[in-house]
């Protein structure tokens, strides 16, 4: 077990500069999640902690120990890949004891560990099978295995989950979450899904552009973001953004006003949740548009209206009925929203 | 206008025929060697298919003063050594030339793959003449430097496809799970690359084998090998073909042989899939 720190790491080919200058702590046993779009710079973050991957600047510690110039094998990290790397000539048996046998652990040792990791997984069935003749979510397993057979003292997962079908990801999610909290390995798993961050997380790292916009827990990820990319890049559907004025206290929108109560700024960007917002009828409503798309989810109504420019988007009642183009009124929350300086991206707090 | 079934009849019919056609064009001197090789001198240029056949072309072959013998231990010699030699050192430059970003890269593997494009003819002299100053004209090693410098270029640019259709992820999680490079090429590359590392080496042999041009200049009496001593059988009465067909045998006979034994890899080298 280790923490794991990064101090202003940075990595560039060429021009083109992928990781700006990031520093970043990661807590022994716990679960980090870096987030973002793809080539935000994650994956290459997570290559560097794994060594495959030099980076310009910086250092890297795990645990006390500046890693910078180990090799991989040297760093007591495991990986697990998004196309999961397992060795295609090899049965799962072998694929699982690969690292046993690579770093000499003692020959008796094998079976056992590799059977008790199988059973973890639910792989005890399937250890004389070849990997191509396993389905998806079963390769992942062994690709799970292989990593904590051996105990390591830090997990890397890049996007593991990302070639599973959607149900299928659902129940690895609930298993990995298990496996971590019953192994306690750090660990840092790398993803563009904001769903597997929030619910697998205890720090979530969002990446844009190769630097960390934000790191903060999920919670506060979501309900406290310190900028427009985190406030729209988290959430599904994504936060509302609207371009406005902010005067006297008052965020000022073509078609609507909201009293927010924040300093002037002549420029600015009000954000607020689908899920905030409140369907009603257009004569007591802040603001009224037209209805643009309605959509039924199941469990409720995604409710998109047009106003000028601009859309919203209001999650409704699972009952609600709407045709499209009727007009239909929004109430907007004063303290449900967040402000944002359009120029800088950066929030306004009250 | 005719019914669909009836045009399918017609296309089926039509791609057996020409099938067939191919096959027979490329068979007819592979049967007429065949036939030769059993035929008595006096037969070899009649084209009845009944004639009585006779081993005896094999007998004299294998006599002196043609000691195919000796021939065909040469043949073996230098085509095994060049392969046993060259796969393992391309296998290597494959590798490097896949995997590592070096400086000159491009440069490095074009000139290798330029030296295929001097025609044979052109480089033969300076060999021999380099040869016959070390001391080594007729000799199978002599054979073995001349056929690596053919092959090399063709087998390090053969297994390079190979080694390039591996995942980078595998050996990624080779190197994290605990491997060294070593280890990687060994446990992990090598045994994925190797239908096309067989492959390679196939083609290597039989290149190896076949080779003529620097055999006939090259030696002259020790090291002859097998398809030089087919050029060979001359006498006063004109070419013998009886004798050149049996020793044409001798010459695919071991192609043929090693071509069934290893076609499942060969057959997996060119489908070879990765897992994903």
């Amino acid at each position: 077990m280790a923490s794991v720190k990064l101090e202003n790491i940075s990595k560039s080919w060429g021009n083109v500069t992928a990781v700006k200058n990031i520093s970043l702590t990661i807590q022994d046993q716990e679960f980090l999640v870096l987030l973002g779009p793809s080539g935000c710079g994650k994956t290459t973050t997570m290559r560097m902690i794994a060594g495959l991957e030099e980076p310009s600047k910086g250092n890297i510690f795990i645990g006390e120990k500046r890693v910078n110039d180990e090799l991989p094998k040297d760093r007591d990290v495991a990986m697990v890949f998004q196309n999961y790397g397992l060795y295609p000539h090899m049965s799962v048996y072998e694929n699982i004891r690969y690292p046993l046998k690579v770093r000499k652990v003692p020959k008796s040792l094998h079976e056992n560990l590799v059977r008790k990791t199988a059973q973890k997984v639910e792989l005890e069935d399937l250890l004389n099978r070849r990997p191509r003749e396993l389905s998806g979510g079963q390769r992942q397993r062994v690709a799970l295995a292989r990593a904590i057979v051996r105990a390591p003292t830090v997990f890397l997962m890049d996007e593991p989950l990302s070639n599973l079908d959607a149900k299928l990801r659902v129940n690895m999610r609930a298993e990995l979450k298990h496996l971590q909290h019953e192994l306690k390995i750090t660990t840092i798993y790398v993803t563009h899904d904001q769903i597997e961050a929030m619910t697998l997380a205890d720090r979530v790292a969002v990446m844009d552009h190769g630097i960390i916009s934000q790191l903060d827990s999920p919670e506060k990820i979501y309900n406290d973001p310190a900028n427009l990319f985190v406030a729209g890049f988290i959430g599904s559907p994504s936060m509302n953004l609207v371009k406005g004025e902010l005067k006297e206290g008052i965020f000022k929108h073509s078609n609507f006003s909201v009293k927010v109560g924040l300093k002037e700024c002549s420029e600015a960007t009000l954000g607020v949740r689908p899920e905030d917002l409140e369907l009603t009828n257009p004569e007591k409503a802040v603001c009224s548009g037209r209805v643009y798309s309605f959509e039924l989810t199941g469990e409720s109504t995604l409710v998109t209206l047009q106003f000028e420019e601009d859309r919203l988007t209001v999650r409704g009642h699972n009952k609600y009925r709407v045709e499209i183009d009727e007009i239909v009124g929004v109430n907007i929350f004063p303290e449900k929203c967040y402000i944002f300086e359009t120029e800088t991206q950066q929030r306004l707090r009250r | 206008m005719l019914s669909r079934p009836a045009r399918k009849q017609i296309n089926d019919f039509l791609q057996f025929f020409l099938i067939l056609s191919a096959a027979v064009f490329i068979m007819i001197p592979i049967y007429w060697i065949i036939s030769g090789a059993f035929k008595q001198q006096v037969d070899i240029f009649q084209l009845k298919l009944l004639f009585t056949p006779t081993l005896e072309n094999f007998k004299i072959i294998f006599k002196s003063p043609y000691n195919l013998l000796d021939k065909l231990y040469n043949s073996t010699v230098v085509a095994f050594s060049t392969v046993v030699v060259a796969i393992p050192l391309a296998t290597i430059a494959a590798y490097s030339f896949s995997r590592f970003r070096l400086t000159g890269e491009r440069i490095m593997f074009v000139m290798i793959l330029s030296t295929q494009f001097v025609p044979a003819v052109v480089i033969v002299l300076p060999f021999f003449i380099l040869f016959r100053d070390l001391g080594i004209l007729d000799t199978k090693l002599s054979l073995v430097l001349v056929n690596l410098s053919l092959i090399m270029p063709f087998a390090i640019w053969m297994i390079k496809g190979f080694i390039d259709g591996i995942p980078l992820d595998t050996e990624e999680a080779a190197l994290v799970d605990g491997s060294n490079r070593i280890q990687v090429i060994k446990n992990v590359v090598l045994p994925m690359a190797l239908p096309g590392v067989i492959t390679a080496a196939i083609f290597c042999f039989i290149l190896a084998w076949n080779e003529f041009l620097f055999a006939v200049i090259i030696t002259t009496n020790k090291a002859v090998t097998m398809p030089v001593g087919l050029s060979m059988f001359h006498a006063e009465e004109g070419v013998l073909w009886h004798l050149i067909s049996a020793a044409g045998i001798m010459i695919m006979l071991p192609m043929f042989v090693l071509a069934t034994l290893i076609q499942k890899h060969f057959v997996q080298g060119m489908t070879m899939g990765a897992v994903r």
